[in-house]
């Protein structure tokens, strides 16, 4: 296949249109909130667990797609080059997470009982050496300076080579995301724990950050899913073709059930020990939130997997993005497991109409800066000696 | 008595030429036989996707069902045993095996399944033409059976695509 | 055809043609096997049988005869049978996952890799059955239908274990089996004699390349690897249960399963560089198995084993934030009590060294890698004899505390298990062919250097 032969992408601009559904959204978001702070005066801890669910799925979404960019370019693989795009422009949205991180940092005592040092119980003063204030902040300050550093860094080596192609741009490419990927194999699980595991301040889990980090992986790869079919819908990617959805199918059906497996090995070994310190994670779950603790087996996994089994489901548009939206939801329950059991507590958790609405204005916002970005390079990165490979090759 | 004409190339993209070229002359191609499987072919040969990855799911689906209701049956009717305190139904204890028994007769039957609709198994005595197929010989067969022309017409026809050292026997069916 | 960028280093060195793929991979088979070839099959079936010997003395004379006690129950036994069964994650791996992931570079080394998974995990499944002591009870493993009515434990993981392995041996066989197919047709076509050409056509399952069974065959073969993966990963998932689902400290912790999956791959990975090495300068195949192979394999290594090392640390960190009195003794016996030498023979080799191979001249170089591929065989040996030994040998009692030694027995039965592996891996290299002709030949014009036109360059020609 020669270049020329490749559908041209049409740079993107950024309508008025568009803004205005954004800026919809984002005040449904917007009111949602106000109605639960002022009007339904909804219980303090529940709303700021709600707010730091939101801040975390929004990072979730930038945190996996760079991860995912990265580790497609130290596989050496080709089929993601022409969409590329979407991942570097979703990367670039980590740093504004801080942003809705430090508003929800007033309610840290609502959500991590080991903020409050003057009644540490026993067990929670043996942590102290890791579980304090100072050290917390430092360690979320670094996460997000690593982060934003290799995502713009990334970025702008990606973007330099639309203009002047170099020899050593794989090489710098590679090298690059090697860092990252080392980096975030740390951080990726010591977040985890600092964010959500902490929450349930006795328990513990060696598999936990993995296991989180599952979750993030496949709802970020839901939104690639969704962008990139949007994009190809509006004739934004008409580079785009099935063998790429068919990829992204994949990708989401695997980890799905990746994301299941480390599932299950938690649960299992919990459950077969029966250790009462560690059990007490999951009784809160299937004794209080019964009904969610099932859904989020079935959405995340019983669901996406027999969903996507077949060929044609992965390279059908619209069914595919009927699943990720399904398969994003699921994780944002995922989470929301993770934190409002022990956040909030079974007494005053509850779904209502403030968890329905706020995730809005995270999806706004989180959609607006991706755009913005997407907006300020070129929608594919044409000189990258793998891309014409990217459009020349087929599912078996 | 019918005749059979074959003829090879030694490089597959001349075969998917020539595929292509008596295909639009309206000749029906027997079969084609290659040392690997050639990129493109089955579209050029219009070959319908094989059915063999519903084989393993059925397979797949009966092996999980049977293992996971064993099991089941097992610790609630066959004999009910109390292993550390678990409750006799203890589903996450049945997962491995369910898990492993999907896989295993996913797996046999669709294997078994490839060599029946294959016609491949042990003692199995191919109809081998060229022995350099296996080796580096693109072979097209083309079959007076299933085509209105003559022998010699067939065999003008493969040799104008270009196919080396065409020759026709008389196969029995 | 696919594009394939110019970048790309191409897999088939020298001026290879379909005609000289065939020719140099059935070369083996054909040729009368050399003077080395037999002094190594029979040194390995002289290892063999004295370790089928010592198990026969083991089995006649009682697991006395080992060194293991009643604090540790598990000793070298059980700790072979884990490593060997990790040994044994690569092949199916290398021809499963790769193969989902279209990693092309797998073609030249799968089918011995995945050779060598069948020879291991055959190795491995000897541990459990010896250490039964009675070989018959081995029987007992089984559901079938018996006059006491009785079942087998379908709660433990030791039987899942026994499901595991034994779908794992039969998948990857099949596997294997269906893979070798085509290639084994190549072979019979190549034999002038009668009864050879009739042995490998009964072998071939008369293969004769009709696109339609070609179709198929890919079709299954995709699916295979669909269905094999998740198996891969399921089987040392369900070794690591084997301890996890326990209470004792240094067992019981929720990361052992995706981090024994991690490091069954690394030590396989190594087991394959230690052997491939070797076998491509013995056979004549360094155009196919070149050295962006080995360093495709040792970035594999690396990532897998970076993934060990994080396990490693979160494991001793989390053992420290639980605050448990019991789980932080473990750990901290593990790396300052008796047997902490084996700890940091284990962390060295296995976290430390393999970091070296971010350097790309080392990850190049074939002397260093196999160097560090049997670094990382023994870390990864060790690995297990840490686990199983020191998070046993001081229990919660300390009058039970004891230390554990393995007996000449225990010594040799592991090595009869690389005389059995070697000797099975020496026929396999002259009945077989060690490389998947035919997936070679598919890939070829993609990245052979003969259809990409690129001239051999000076730097890439490696040095040994």
């Amino acid at each position: 296949m020669e270049k020329q032969n490749i559908p041209d992408a049409v740079p993107f601009k950024f309508g008025k249109k568009l803004k205005t559904w954004l800026g919809i959204a984002a005040a449904v978001g917007l009111i949602a909130l106000l109605w639960g702070v002022f009007i339904a005066q909804l219980p303090a801890s529940r709303i700021w667990a709600n707010l730091w669910l939101n801040a975390l799925m929004f990072l979730f979404l930038g945190l996996g797609a760079l991860f995912f960019w990265t580790v497609n370019t130290l596989g050496e693989s080709t089929w993601q080059i022409n969409i590329q795009r979407i991942m570097e422009s979703m990367g670039l949205t980590i740093p504004f997470a801080i942003l809705f991180f430090v508003i929800a940092f007033p309610g840290l005592k609502h959500l991590f009982e080991w903020t409050h040092t003057e009644h540490l119980d026993e067990i929670l003063q043996k942590k102290t050496a890791y579980l304090n204030m100072p050290f917390w902040l430092i360690r979320f300050v670094s996460y997000f300076a690593l982060w934003t550093f290799f995502a713009f860094y990334l970025r702008k080596i990606s973007v330099k080579n639309d203009f002047e192609p170099r020899d050593n741009f794989l090489k710098k490419l590679r090298s690059t995301s090697g860092w990252f990927i080392v980096i975030f194999a740390i951080t990726s699980s010591t977040s985890a724990w600092d964010w959500l595991m902490s929450i349930d301040g006795h328990w513990f889990s060696t598999l936990y950050g993995w296991y989180i980090f599952s979750g993030m992986f496949v709802a970020s790869i839901s939104v690639i899913i969704l962008i990139s079919v949007a994009f190809k819908r509006f004739n934004i990617m008409p580079n785009i073709n099935s063998e790429h959805l068919h990829d992204l199918g994949k990708y989401l059906f695997g980890f799905s059930i990746f994301w299941a497996y480390l599932w299950i090995s938690q649960y299992l070994l919990i459950w077969y020990g029966n250790i009462p310190e560690e059990t007490i994670y999951y009784v809160e779950r299937v004794d209080n939130f019964n009904t969610l603790f099932y859904v989020n087996m079935t959405v995340n996994f019983l669901f996406p997997f027999l969903a996507l089994m077949t060929r044609g489901a992965k390279r059908q548009p619209l069914y595919l993005s009927v699943i990720a939206i399904v398969v994003l939801i699921g994780h944002y329950i995922d989470l929301y497991l993770a934190i409002m059991p022990g956040a909030v507590g079974h007494e005053q958790a509850a779904i209502g109409l403030l968890e329905i609405g706020l995730p809005f204005f995270y999806l706004a916002a989180f959609l607006l800066l991706f755009l913005v970005f997407f907006e300020k390079a070129k929608p594919v990165p044409e000189n990258h000696p793998y891309f014409i490979e990217s459009s020349d090759y087929e599912n078996i | 008595m019918r005749a059979i004409v074959y003829g090879y190339f030694t490089d597959e993209l001349d075969l998917l030429n020539a595929v292509k070229e008596l295909q639009n002359k309206g000749i029906r191609i027997a079969d084609v036989r290659t040392p690997f499987p050639v990129h493109g072919l089955d579209a050029a040969l219009k070959l319908r996707r094989s059915h063999l990855p519903k084989v393993a799911f059925v397979g797949g689906l009966i092996g999980g069902t049977l293992g996971l209701f064993f099991q089941v049956w097992v610790f609630t009717k066959g004999w009910p045993l109390n292993f550390g305190g678990k409750p006799f139904l203890s589903l996450p204890s049945f997962i491995p095996v369910t898990f492993e028994l999907t896989v295993l007769i996913a797996a046999f039957s669709m294997g078994i399944a490839f060599l029946l609709r294959s016609n491949l198994g042990p003692g199995s005595i191919p109809d081998i033409l060229d022995e350099e197929v296996t080796d580096d010989h693109f072979q097209i067969i083309l079959s007076e059976k299933n085509n209105n022309l003559s022998e010699t017409e067939l065999v003008e026809a493969l040799a104008a695509t270009g196919a080396l050292d065409v020759k026709h026997v008389n196969a029995e069916k | 055809m696919m594009h394939v960028s110019p970048v790309r280093e191409p897999l088939i060195n020298g001026e290879k043609s379909y005609k000289d793929i065939t020719k140099d991979v059935v070369a083996p088979v054909r040729a009368k096997p050399g003077k080395l070839w037999f002094v190594g099959l029979g040194i390995s079936a002289i290892v063999m049988l004295i370790g089928f010997a010592m198990i026969g003395y083991t089995i006649w004379f009682g697991i006395g005869t080992w060194g293991v006690n009643r604090t540790i129950g598990w000793g070298w036994s059980i700790t072979n049978f884990v490593w060997w069964v990790g040994i044994g994650h690569a092949g199916t791996f290398i021809s499963a996952i790769l193969l989902l992931f279209r990693q092309k570079w797998r073609t030249s080394i799968n089918r011995a890799a995945e050779a060598m998974t069948i020879f291991a995990v055959m190795c491995a499944g000897l541990f459990p059955l010896i250490h039964m002591g009675r070989l018959p009870l081995g029987f007992f493993i089984l559901p079938y239908p018996n006059t006491r009515e009785l079942w087998v434990n379908f709660n433990s993981p030791l039987l899942w274990d026994v499901f595991a392995i034994t779908t794992y041996l039969l998948v990857s066989l099949l596997f294997w089996y269906m893979g070798l197919i085509p290639d084994l047709g190549t072979i019979r076509d190549r034999m002038k004699t009668l009864w050879k050409k009739k042995v490998y056509n009964f072998l071939s399952f008369g293969w004769k390349g009709s696109a339609r069974h070609w179709q198929r065959h890919e079709s299954m073969s995709l699916i295979l690897a669909g269905l094999a993966a998740p198996l891969v990963l399921s089987v040392h998932t369900i070794v690591s249960f084997d301890f996890a689902t326990s209470v004792i400290p240094g067992w019981h912790t929720t990361i052992f399963p995706p981090y024994f999956v991690s490091g069954a791959i690394f030590s396989g990975f190594a087991m394959v560089l230690t052997l491939m090495i070797v076998t491509r300068r013995a056979l004549n195949l360094k155009e196919y198995i070149t050295v962006g192979h080995v360093e495709s394999m040792n970035k594999i290594i690396i990532a897998t084993g970076s993934i060990v090392g994080i396990a490693y640390i979160t494991e001793l960190f989390m053992a420290w934030y639980s605050g448990v009195e019991y789980e932080r003794y473990a750990f901290m016996n593990r790396a300052l009590g008796p047997y902490a030498w084996a700890y940091w023979i284990m962390m060295t080799c296995n976290v430390i060294s393999p970091q070296l191979l971010w350097f790309k001249k080392l990850r190049r170089n074939l002397a260093f890698t196999f160097v560090l591929s049997i670094f990382i065989n023994i870390g990864m040996w060790f690995e297990r004899f840490v686990i199983v030994v020191t998070s046993l040998h001081r229990d919660y009692l300390p009058s039970s505390w004891a230390m554990y030694k393995p007996t000449w027995v225990e010594v040799a039965i592991y090595m009869g298990t690389f005389g059995l592996f070697f000797t099975l891996f020496f026929i396999f290299i002259r009945v077989f062919p060690v490389i998947a002709l035919a997936e070679v030949k598919s890939v070829a014009r993609s990245s052979a250097r003969k259809f990409l036109g690129k001239p051999i360059k000076k730097q890439s020609s490696e040095k040994q």
